[in-house]
């Protein structure tokens, strides 16, 4: 299976866990984000604290947690997004 | 937590709406000027200019807040700011729309946000501001955390915000 390198980046809370803010990743490329965000537990276990209060963003959308195949590119940017908090 | 503070600026001045107002939004990292920013908002054949003044407040639960940080996943924080705009302009007849977000860190009392709508009437621009800020809340990548009297310190979530309680999520 074809396998793409994502840069990662981390906010708020998942930054201070993470203790970084971004990190290069590799995904398959044909992935669901369920599996995404299941894949960078297994990563960085100390995130499965807040892993039930978080959404994924890709490319700056957010994505809604499913199922539903999709596939990343080389490059692509995905983001951990605790809850937020602005205004 | 933020205190609010929602006001509408009559002007004297109630002529046919111009063709396509202007969005502005920006994330920066100083003081905001509300003056300045309602004066970007108001235009010629604006009736009212609605604004909200997000400022932060000093104390939660009991607790005294000594100073809050905010941090912005700045690109997508601008776009979705922007999707804001333009859904408000779906819904309500508006000219300008200005919406400025402050991050890095911001003393107590001072504003965190400000939004400014102008449009031909007040209604509009009032009902307008007010979705405007409950959109923002639900939508905006941005994220405060509270600093207390005794240094600790918590990461605050917006009511509006569909995961923050369970999956899922956001539109």
């Amino acid at each position: 299976m074809d396998r793409v390198k994502v840069k990662l980046l981390f906010f708020a809370k998942s930054r201070e866990i993470v203790g970084k803010k971004e990190a290069d990743f590799e995904f398959a490329s044909c992935t669901t984000s369920v599996s995404i965000l299941e894949k960078l537990i297994e990563e960085y276990p100390e995130l499965s604290v807040i892993a039930e209060n978080v959404v994924l963003s890709l490319n700056e959308e957010y994505l809604e947690l499913d199922n539903q195949e999709l596939t990343l590119q080389a490059g692509d940017e995905l983001a951990i997004i605790p809850p937020i908090s602005g205004g | 937590m933020s205190g609010e503070c929602n006001t509408a600026a009559e002007l004297d001045t109630v002529g046919p709406a111009a063709e396509g107002g202007q969005d502005h939004v920006d994330v920066v990292e100083d003081k905001l000027s509300v003056e300045a920013i309602t004066a970007q908002a108001t235009s010629p054949t604006s009736g009212a200019v609605a604004l909200f003044v997000g400022t932060t407040r000093n104390n939660f639960d009991g607790k005294s807040v000594l100073r809050l940080e905010y941090e912005a996943y700045m690109p997508m924080a601008k776009k979705k700011m922007l999707e804001t705009c333009e859904l408000v302009r779906s819904k309500w007849e508006v000219e300008n729309i200005v919406m400025i977000h402050r991050i890095g860190v911001v003393p107590v009392q001072e504003a965190s946000i400000v939004i400014a709508v102008s449009s031909p009437h007040r209604k509009e621009a009032l009902e307008a501001v007010h979705f405007a800020i409950d959109h923002v809340k639900a939508t905006v990548p941005v994220w405060k955390k509270e600093i207390y009297g005794d240094e600790s310190s918590s990461w605050k979530q917006n009511q509006e915000c569909k995961w923050s309680g369970a999956h899922p999520p956001a539109s």
